[in-house]
């Protein structure tokens, strides 16, 4: 019984391991996909901040779709004061 | 059978609405079932045909209907679709203050020409049963930027999907390494560009395909030879070529060399001067019989 416990803590022990580890593996193209969201996002809704942007309709028809990236861009403007300290933060260096 | 699509395009004030008027009173009195469709804001064919035009389809006689598109309404329209979905989607719209934008959008450079092409397409789709639909285009400006959005459109949507699948393909590496295998939910916007690019093909297929013939008017002056020549260039850089060339209140009955020389792929057509007010169907039908001998070649 103790032994099947033991077992099992260090599966779930492995398992929380793997799981971090994982996660750290991805943390930086996680960043990069982040980033291409919110180029994507400027892209298409440049219209609403002021940059030069697709025909008026591109923007119109994607909107529907792309709620999230809304709230990236949106998100972004309150790192984009520090955008350093940003990338700094996810590649770890203090 | 689809309707043959004839287009008249050329500068402000050549005579585009009243060729395209006599061509259809031509067209519909030898029975092809014909709509002319009035797509310059200006809408002169009220004046020609000295009767009131709207949205909706007027019967002049029973093989000729004519209709005037009305711009505003089609981007009221348009922005009224998309404030509805849009609303629909984001029910924090009023966090983004999106309904002052588009109190602001109507103004949007480029919203007159997409305009234009929802009318077009709702034309093409509403009036399967015309033989021909002859559109009466706006001056030059606005009718090449009606003509070119289409292929200026692709070019986005082509570029936002490829960074769209840089996106996707990554997202799917995140999702292999983080738990083990590519189950990442279907990217809606990718789609839904997908479906854009698919449509806008279509359009700009149209106006390539052998139903469209696109016709420049023009007069006997410098000034509408040397537009004529930039509005060829324009439409062959987008790969539209133009059918023919009509020359309108043409006092001679031979082509001038400059034009014969710069348009040597094209058909030519001479609408001939007339000292009289050519307006009003009555008017337009004595002309056609005064020149019977030439529209005796135009079917």
């Amino acid at each position: 019984m103790v032994l099947k416990t033991i077992k099992e803590k260090i599966v779930s022990a492995f398992h929380l391991a793997d799981e971090v580890m994982r996660g750290k593996a991805v943390e930086t193209i996680e960043y990069e996909v982040g980033e291409l969201d919110n180029i994507f996002a400027i892209l298409v809704l440049g219209a609403f901040i002021g940059i030069p942007s697709p025909p008026i309709h591109i923007t119109m028809e994607l909107l529907p779709e792309m709620e999230k990236e809304l709230g990236i861009m949106l998100e972004k403007v309150s790192t984009a004061h520090d955008p350093l300290g940003d990338l700094f933060s996810v590649l770890d260096i203090d | 059978m689809k309707p043959q699509l004839l287009f008249y395009i050329g500068k402000g004030g050549v005579g585009k609405s009243t060729t395209s008027a006599i061509t259809a009173i031509h067209l519909s009195r030898n029975s092809r079932d014909i709509l002319l469709v009035s797509m310059d804001p200006a809408h002169n064919q009220r004046d020609i045909f000295q009767k009131d035009f709207s949205e909706k389809t007027r019967q002049v006689t029973d093989c000729l209907a004519v209709k005037e598109v009305n711009v505003d309404y089609w981007i009221e329209k348009y922005l009224k679709d998309t404030e509805k979905t849009i609303k629909r989607t984001y029910s924090y719209e009023s966090a983004f203050n999106l309904q002052n934008y588009f109190n602001v959008l109507q103004f949007s450079p480029g919203l007159e020409e997409y305009a234009l092409l929802l009318a077009f397409e709702n034309i093409i789709h509403t009036f399967e049963d015309k033989e021909v639909i002859i559109f009466d285009m706006a001056p030059t400006a606005l009718a090449l930027r009606f003509f070119s959005l289409p292929f200026i459109t692709l070019i986005w949507l082509e570029e936002l999907l490829k960074l769209r699948e840089k996106i996707y393909a990554k997202k799917e590496i995140i999702s292999e390494i983080k738990i083990g295998r590519k189950t990442i939910e279907q990217d809606k916007v990718k789609a839904k560009l997908a479906i854009l690019i698919q449509e806008y093909g279509h359009l700009g297929d149209h106006f390539k395909s052998g139903a469209t013939r696109i016709n420049l008017v023009m007069n006997n002056d410098k000034l509408s030879f040397s537009e004529a020549f930039r509005i060829k260039k324009k439409l062959l850089d987008i790969g539209i070529n133009i059918e023919s060339i009509l020359i309108n209140k043409s006092q001679s009955k031979t082509i001038p060399d400059e034009v014969r020389n710069e348009f040597n792929h094209q058909k030519f057509g001479l609408f001939p001067f007339s000292s009289k007010n050519i307006l009003g169907y009555q008017a337009m039908s004595e002309y056609l019989d005064e020149n019977s001998e030439i529209f005796a070649e135009l079917k």
